[in-house]
């Protein structure tokens, strides 16, 4: 009887949650960070895929269906697969524009905003490059803009995000004194990569982009352009090949033969590389490049 | 003596003190520097545009072109007065896609989308045939209503069934289903009325929608008096795996037809797909439908079916069969096999090859199989919203 009434009462507990749903696995972790106990977290697009990519099951439509607060990475990153979903699960509170859609790319300044746009060249986005989750300077920002929405949708528990927010910067900022002490010893001064996908962490600490392996953002290797990419990094004498979980490894496998560097697979998201922590998704990204 | 060992003990409390005073020092620094790069990661405010300028509120507008080339063991004349026994007479066939051997341009469409106001969004589709132009689809939709509800009212593609409410160029196989194409024509069921959908608050996927329509297609109805054509629809879907997805549902038409009785329409869909990794995924999908007309004296009863299975290699290639098939019928021996290799340079782009072994038409009063490849190019051009499941 009593289990039952345990039961029954963490069941209502549950009733009385924010449903907040995260396209991606990092945003969901930094969102659980700040709702704490009074919040229930799903991500909706799988960690091991390319997040342009995400198949819109239509499993995800009645988790939309009953989000009390939607929180997207932006930037056009999920432009392919969410609106179609978002317009289907006839939410309101979700919206655009409404107080349960929020945009995190939005309290933050994007980088490499090109200057023309076409897609001549490639799949490019015109806001920038929209993936600075990579850069763990940008997890308070985040944080600070779902602890200010939460307080304006769930204003009864406004002192507990609140507090929440406070302790998860205090714990942040003593994380970053002791990641920037150990990107300081790096010694890995420049890279390739498969896509841009961490052009905010090398910009971060000054690690220098030599080139990719996609000719053009979204479009597969060409030989050609494989050709070129093996000479700039001969030249550099580039020692490491970024690599992400969901791209072809062939390619990387190719260059490396024929260069010396190592391919190393470095996580995009929180968890595509083990990992379940935020921390553990940094360092793991740290540990595989200086190393 | 003691007077140096207590200078020595004075000296070495002032290094730590000073020690200390230093080491605070750079902790507050730090933390000024910290502070500093999150400042200046976070954006800053910008002017964009001209006062009064509306540019952004402009729709998202794609133009969508989509040519063939095709090779036929029939020629142009004889294939334009093919029959469907039970379905379609000689001549009547209306082949606005892919008729002619050589080359073809089979349309050219303006699709614009827009958010209207917090409250509505809008949509249309303006097909540009090299005939004529139509207002493909025209419609506007709720945003903002509550319990899980949506409604759609206009010129719309219904969403009977799986394939009807798909635009031609997001099918997998470039020629309708015959089925499909054997109960609606070309348009599928594509018609003015309200619809409204219901999503379920449940974590399976549950949605159910109703539509009432003028019933203007007239191969199944076509009396327009009145509004006379209702479609109901139960739609669900379940997670296998976390990489096996499913969606099943069952559809229901009733419409007036051109003899003055009533005309039902059933359909059950089914489409399991299994994805490999981002890029690559096989996908069966199949659709039974089967119709009863009243006042009809033969072929009152008809049913036919199609299914389907696409191999998504990657990014850039797919594969794919197809076996359509009539089962109720005067004539019920009545099949097609569709096979098709595709090759998208960029998602924006289509290249795609297909062999069909036609076994449904019947050309100066005699069955004759048709045989036919196709090349068809389709490219979808500026701002095109993605595609659903």
């Amino acid at each position: 009887m009593k289990k039952l009434l345990l039961l029954l009462v963490t069941n209502l507990a549950l009733f009385a949650s924010m449903q907040i749903d995260t396209t991606y696995s990092t945003l969901g972790a930094i969102a659980k960070k700040v709702g704490g106990d009074f919040v229930k977290v799903t991500v909706l697009g799988s960690n091991k895929y390319d997040p342009h990519f995400i198949v819109p099951k239509p499993s995800l439509l009645a988790k939309l269906r009953r989000a009390d607060l939607l929180i997207i990475n932006g930037g056009g990153l999920e432009i392919g697969w969410l609106p179609p979903l978002l317009r289907n699960a006839h939410n309101p509170k979700i919206n655009e524009g409404s107080l349960g859609f929020l945009d995190a790319s939005q309290s933050l300044e994007l980088i490499d905003k090109p200057t023309t746009v076409s897609r001549a060249f490639g799949d490019v986005h015109a806001e920038g490059n929209p993936h600075y989750i990579t850069d763990p300077y940008t997890v308070p920002i985040i944080a600070e803009a779902i602890a200010s929405r939460l307080a304006q949708i769930d204003p009864i528990h406004k002192f507990a995000y609140k507090q929440n927010l406070q302790n998860f910067k205090k714990e942040w900022s003593s994380f970053l004194t002791q990641f920037d002490a150990k990107m300081a010893q790096c010694s890995t001064k420049e890279v390739v990569q498969y896509h841009e996908l961490f052009n905010y962490f090398l910009k971060r600490y000054n690690i220098e982009n030599i080139g990719t392996i996609e000719p053009l953002p979204g479009i597969a290797p060409s030989s050609k352009h494989t050709l070129e990419l093996i000479m700039l990094i001969k030249q550099n004498k580039v020692k490491k090949i970024l690599q992400d979980v969901y791209h072809e490894r062939k390619t990387a496998q190719f260059i490396a033969a024929k260069t010396g560097a190592k391919v190393v697979v470095i996580p995009h998201d929180l968890g595509a590389v083990g990992g379940k922590t935020l921390e553990d998704f940094y360092n793991n990204i740290a540990s595989k490049i200086c190393k | 003596m003691p007077k140096k060992i207590a200078l020595g003990v004075l000296c070495a409390i002032s290094l730590s003190a000073n020690n200390t005073a230093l080491e605070k020092r750079v902790e507050l620094l730090e933390k000024k520097l910290q502070e500093l790069q999150i400042q200046n990661t976070q954006a800053k405010y910008q002017t964009r545009s001209s006062s009064f300028s509306q540019n952004a509120y402009l729709p998202d507008i794609a133009l969508i072109l989509n040519m063939s080339s095709i090779a036929r063991n029939i020629d142009n004349t004889q294939y334009e007065n093919f029959a469907i026994p039970g379905f379609i007479t000689t001549g009547s066939a209306q082949l606005p896609f892919n008729k002619n051997r050589g080359f073809n341009l089979n349309y050219a469409e303006l699709a614009l989308h827009s958010v209207v106001d917090p409250y509505f969004e809008a949509f249309a589709m303006l097909h540009i045939h090299p005939d004529h132009t139509a207002i493909g689809e025209g419609y506007v939709k709720t945003t903002s209503l509550p319990y899980g509800l949506g409604i759609k009212a206009g010129k719309f593609k219904s969403s009977f069934g799986r394939i009807n409410a798909k635009h031609q160029h997001a099918w997998n196989f470039d020629e309708q289903p015959i089925i499909y194409k054997a109960l609606f024509g070309p348009g599928s069921i594509g018609d003015m009325g309200i619809s409204t959908q219901w999503v379920a608050p449940t974590d399976t996927y549950v949605m159910v929608g109703v539509e009432l329509l003028q019933g203007s297609n007239k191969r199944s109805f076509g009396n327009t008096q009145k509004n006379n054509l209702t479609v109901a629809y139960l739609k669900t879907s379940l997670d296998i795996t976390q990489n096996l997805s499913t969606l099943t549902g069952i559809s229901f038409a009733r419409g007036k037809n051109l003899f003055g009785g009533d005309t039902d329409i059933y359909n059950v869909e089914l489409t399991m797909q299994q994805q490999f990794n981002s890029y690559s995924s096989l996908t069966w999908q199949s659709e039974a439908l089967y119709r009863k007309r009243q006042n009809i004296a033969t072929d009152a009863k008809q049913a036919g079916f199609y299914t389907q299975l696409v191999y998504k290699y990657n990014k850039n290639y797919a594969t794919g069969i197809r076996y359509d098939g009539i089962v109720k019928n005067s004539v019920d021996d009545l099949q097609k096999y569709t096979v098709m290799a595709q090759y998208h340079p960029f998602p924006m782009s289509r290249l795609r090859l297909s062999y069909s072994y036609d076994k449904t038409k019947v050309i100066d009063g005699s069955r004759k199989n048709i045989h036919t490849v196709m090349l068809t190019l389709n490219i979808a051009a500026g701002a095109h919203g993605a595609h659903d499941y």
